[in-house]
C-alpha cells in the first residue's frame, strides 16, 4: 500500500497464491451507503448516484478498470439490510450473491461497504453477508465525516472480530481506494472469512446485539449527530415554513427554467437555424435539400432546441436529489399519498417520473407489496415527464402572453405549466385512489422513511447527470427523430404527380399519402380542436412524446404555406388558443411513450397492464381536451 | 381467567404472555389489560411510540408489528433497550420523525402505534450511549419488565 494513504487497512496473513483465478466481485451494502459512488470510481462508469436510500434497484456490471483490474468484473447491487428478501430490489441482491440470478456469473469474492456514521446498525448485514463464506473485503465508507464529528473505530479490532480485512475509504473523495487492488491482489485463492462468532441467521434480535458486541469490542464511538442537518430541517419540515419552501422551491424551479432558460433555447435554436442555413449552398437544390433541411433538420432542430431547458430541469431535480431533500418532501406529501391509498414509499419513485418514468417504473422495486407496487406503476405515466416539456414550452410560447405578476416573479407562462404538472399529479393521485379502493385494494403497508443526512451536491455527480441526459436526448434525436422525420418527408412527398410538362412534382401537402392520413383520422380528433396535422403529430408522438415537436416541425416545414414561418407562428395561425390548450391537457394525461410500455411490460410480465394503461389515458386524454376545447370556446368566444 | 405462580404476584409487576404482550396481575391474580383513558397519568402514560411528545425519550420495549416489519424495523435499529427520541412531526401533523441510533426516521402514526415504549429513566440516559445502543443478550426485556 502506498505510504499517501492515512487510513490504515489490516490484512490477514496471505495464504500462497493458488491458480483458481477471480472473476467477478460484487459490492453488497446497505441502502445509501454509498456503493454506487465507489462502483463508479472503481470502474470508471457513470451509474446514477443520489442522497436517498433506493436508487440503484437492479445490478450493473462493469470492469474494474478504475484500479487497473481489467480482468475483473464488479457487480453493483441495489442495498438491503439483510438477507432476508423483502423487496424486489432487496431480491435481486440476494440472488446475485448468491449465483442464482440467470444471466450474472456468480460473485468470488464480495466487497462489502458499510456507512461508519452509524457503523452499529450497518454491521447488522455484515453478519449474513460473511456467513454466505466468500472472501470479503469490508469498507468503512465516509469515514473523513466520521472522524470530523468525533467518531473513532478501531478497524484491526474490527477485523479481527469479523475474520475479514477492513479498510477506511471515502467513497466521495477517492481516499483509501487502494485497499481494494491489495485486497483482489491476495484472493488468488479464495480465503474465506473466519469471524470470531456470528448470531443465529435470521434472527434479527440477535444479529443486532451481535453487531452492538462487535462495535462496542472495537471501540467504535459514533459520531455525534449532526446539528446542521437539524437545523436545516427545523426550518424545511416547520409546519408552516415547510409546505410554503416546497413551493417556492418548486415554482421557483420553473421560473429558472423559462426566464433563463428560454433565452438560452432562443439562442441556440437560432444557431441551430444558422447551422442549416450554412449547409443550405452545399447542397443541390432540389429533393435532397428539401429532404435534408426542410425535412430532418428541420424536424430534428425543433425537438433539440429545448435541450438547455431540460438541463437546467435537470440541474434542479440533480440538486435537490443529492442533497437530501427528496426524502424531506416526500414526508411532507405523505398525508396526500395516504389519501390516495398509496404506498409511502411510492413517493420517491413518482418524484423521480418528473425526470423520466422509465427509471421511476423500476424504482417502485423498492415498493414490498406487490398491489401497492403495481398501483404505483400504473399512476406513474400521469407524472409530467422531461419528454413532455418540449411540446409545453412549444405550445404556451405561442399561445400564452407573456405576463408577468408580482413584480416579475411570477409569469403566466409559468403558471400555465405549473396547472399543467399539477393536471398530471391530480390524475395520478385520483387514479391510484380509484384504483386502491377496487381492484388493487390491499392493508395498508407501514411507511419507513429514512431522512438521509443533508449532503452538499459536488460538482461531478451534477456534471455527469447532465452529460448523461444530454446524452440520452442527442441519440433520441438522431434514432428515433430522426427516422420519424425522414419518413414523414417521404410520405408527405408521395404520390409524386405528374405535372403539365414532364416534370413529376410532389403532390400537395393535404394530398399526399400524410395528408389523406390525416384527414382519415381527423373526424376522431376535430372535437378537440386539432387539425390533421396535429393528428399526424399524435399519432408519430406515440413513439416519445417530443417526437410531435419534429413532426410539426417537419409538416410546416413541408407545407409551402408557413415554409418559411417559424414554427410558433405557424402553429399560432393554425391553431385556436382551445385547441392548444387542449393539446396541452391532452400530454398531460396521453401516454405517449413506447419505452414506458416496454418498461411496464417487462415489471409486470404482461402486455395486459400496457394496453390498459394505454387506453385508460388515451380515453382519459381524449374527454379532458375536448372539456378544455369547449370551455376555452365557450369563455373566450 | 389465568391463575400465575405466587412469585409472579409483586404488586406492580407487569409478565407478558406467551405472544409477548405484556399482561398486567393484580393482587389476587387476575389478569387485565389496562384500558388507554384508565392509565393513570404522568410519566406511566407513555407506552406506545405514538404518545411521545416532541423531544421526549423513551426505551423501546417491543414492536407489535407483522414479523417481516418488525424485521425491517430492528434492522433499522428499533431493537428493545434502544432509545427513541420523537424529534418533529411533518409538517401535516403525521408521520413522526424520531432520532435512534444515530438515524432520523420517520413512521406513520399506525406504526408507531404498534411499537410499545416504556419512559428512559435517568439510567437509561446514562448508562445507555444514544448512538451505539446496548446488548440485550443477558436480559430479556420483552419477557420481564418493570414499571415505575
Amino acid at each position: 500500500m502506498s505510504a499517501c494513504c492515512e487510513t490504515p487497512a489490516f490484512v490477514p496473513p496471505t495464504p500462497r497464491p493458488s491458480s483458481q483465478a477471480l472473476k467477478t466481485v460484487a459490492l453488497i451494502g446497505p441502502p445509501n451507503s454509498g456503493k454506487s459512488t465507489l462502483f463508479n470510481r472503481l470502474t470508471g462508469l457513470r451509474q446514477k448516484v443520489a442522497n436517498y436510500p433506493g436508487v440503484t434497484v437492479e445490478q450493473r456490471m462493469g470492469v474494474m478498470a478504475g484500479v487497473g483490474r481489467d480482468d475483473l468484473t464488479l457487480i453493483d447491487l441495489p442495498g438491503i439490510y439483510s438477507l432476508t428478501p423483502y423487496s424486489e430490489d432487496a431480491r435481486v441482491s440476494i440472488d446475485v450473491l448468491k449465483g442464482k440470478m440467470p444471466g450474472t456469473p456468480k460473485p468470488d469474492a464480495v466487497i462489502l461497504v458499510l456507512d461508519s456514521l452509524h457503523l452499529t446498525r450497518q454491521l447488522m448485514l455484515a453478519a449474513p453477508v460473511l456467513d454466505v463464506g466468500l472472501p470479503t473485503l469490508v469498507l468503512l465508507n465516509m469515514t473523513d465525516l466520521m472522524e470530523q464529528r468525533g467518531g473513532h473505530i478501531d478497524s484491526l479490532k474490527l477485523a479481527r472480530e469479523l475474520g475479514a480485512p477492513v479498510a477506511q475509504i471515502s467513497a466521495t473523495h477517492g481516499t483509501g481506494l487502494d485497499a481494494v487492488p491489495l485486497f483482489l491482489h491476495q484472493q488468488t485463492n479464495r480465503n474465506a472469512p473466519t469471524p470470531l462468532a456470528l448470531p443465529v441467521m435470521g434472527n434479527a434480535a440477535s444479529t443486532h446485539s451481535w453487531a452492538a458486541q462487535v462495535s462496542r469490542k472495537t471501540g467504535y464511538q459514533a459520531p455525534l449527530s449532526v446539528e446542521g442537518t437539524r437545523k436545516i430541517d427545523n426550518i424545511l419540515l416547520h409546519p408552516i415554513w415547510g409546505p410554503l419552501l416546497f413551493l417556492v422551491v418548486v415554482v421557483g424551479v420553473f421560473e429558472v427554467v423559462f426566464s433563463i432558460g428560454q433565452p438560452l433555447s432562443d439562442g441556440f435554436g437560432d444557431l441551430l437555424a444558422r447551422m442549416g442555413e450554412f449547409v443550405r449552398p452545399l447542397l443541390p437544390a432540389g429533393w435532397l435539400q428539401s429532404l435534408v433541411l426542410d425535412g430532418a433538420w428541420k424536424g430534428i432542430s425543433s425537438v433539440l432546441v429545448f435541450l438547455p431547458q431540460i438541463l437546467l430541469l435537470f440541474l434542479f431535480i440533480g440538486i435537490l436529489e443529492d442533497t437530501g431533500y427528496l426524502a424531506r418532501a416526500a414526508l411532507i406529501a405523505d398525508r396526500v399519498m395516504r389519501t390516495t391509498g398509496l404506498n409511502g414509499k411510492a413517493f420517491i419513485p413518482l418524484l423521480s417520473a418528473y425526470a423520466c418514468a422509465v427509471p421511476a417504473i423500476m424504482a417502485t422495486r423498492t415498493i414490498e407489496n406487490k398491489r401497492d407496487r403495481m398501483a404505483t406503476i400504473l399512476v406513474t405515466p400521469f407524472m409530467t415527464c422531461s419528454a413532455r416539456l418540449p411540446v409545453y414550452m412549444l405550445l404556451i410560447a405561442a399561445f400564452i402572453p407573456n405576463i408577468v405578476y408580482l413584480h416579475g416573479f411570477l409569469g403566466l407562462r409559468t403558471i400555465v405549466m405549473l396547472g399543467l404538472y399539477l393536471a398530471g399529479f391530480v390524475g395520478a393521485m385520483t387514479t391510484a385512489w380509484l384504483l386502491k379502493s377496487s381492484i388493487l385494494k390491499s392493508s395498508e403497508t407501514p411507511f419507513i422513511l429514512e431522512l438521509p443526512q443533508y449532503r452538499m451536491p459536488t460538482l461531478r455527480s451534477l456534471g455527469i447527470r447532465l452529460m448523461d441526459r444530454a446524452n440520452v436526448f442527442l441519440r433520441q434525436a438522431g434514432t428515433v427523430i430522426l427516422s420519424v422525420t425522414l419518413a414523414l418527408w417521404v410520405l408527405a412527398h408521395l404520390p409524386v404527380v405528374h405535372v403539365a410538362g414532364s416534370a413529376y412534382a410532389a403532390p400537395e401537402l393535404a394530398d399526399s399519402i400524410i395528408g389523406r392520413l390525416g384527414h382519415f383520422i381527423d373526424p376522431a380528433i376535430a372535437p378537440l380542436g386539432f387539425n390533421w396535422k396535429i393528428g399526424i403529430g399524435l399519432l408519430s408522438s406515440v413513439l416519445a412524446r417530443e417526437v410531435m415537436v419534429s413532426t410539426m416541425g417537419t409538416l410546416y416545414g413541408a407545407d409551402p404555406a408557413t415554409q418559411a414561418m417559424h414554427l410558433q407562428t405557424a402553429l399560432h395561425h393554425d391553431m385556436t388558443l382551445g385547441g392548444a390548450l387542449a393539446l396541452m391537457i391532452f400530454f398531460a394525461f396521453a401516454m405517449q411513450c413506447t419505452s414506458t410500455m416496454a418498461v411496464v411490460r417487462r415489471e409486470t410480465n404482461s402486455w395486459k397492464w400496457p394496453a390498459i394503461q394505454f387506453l385508460y389515458m388515451l380515453v382519459l386524454a381524449w374527454g379532458a381536451a375536448f372539456v378544455v376545447n369547449h370551455a376555452v370556446m365557450a369563455i373566450f368566444g | 381467567m389465568q391463575i400465575v405462580p405466587q412469585e409472579h404476584l409483586n404488586p406492580g409487576v407487569c409478565v407478558s404472555d406467551h405472544n409477548g404482550r405484556i399482561l398486567n396481575y393484580d393482587q389476587t391474580g387476575r389478569s387485565f389489560r389496562l384500558l388507554l383513558s384508565k392509565r393513570p397519568k404522568g410519566d406511566r402514560q407513555v407506552s406506545m411510540l405514538s404518545e411521545l411528545k416532541i423531544g421526549q425519550t423513551a426505551v423501546l420495549v417491543a414492536l407489535e408489528l407483522p414479523e417481516s416489519v418488525q424485521n425491517h424495523l430492528m434492522h433499522m435499529g428499533f431493537v428493545p433497550n434502544a432509545l427513541v427520541t420523537a424529534l418533529r412531526r411533518a409538517p401535516a401533523g403525521d408521520p413522526t420523525v424520531f432520532a435512534i441510533d444515530g438515524m432520523e426516521i420517520a413512521l406513520r402514526h399506525e406504526t408507531a402505534e404498534a411499537i410499545r415504549v416504556r419512559p428512559a429513566t435517568p439510567d437509561d440516559l446514562n448508562v445507555r450511549l444514544p448512538n451505539t445502543g446496548e446488548s440485550i443478550e443477558d436480559e430479556a426485556p420483552e419477557l420481564f419488565e418493570v414499571v415505575r
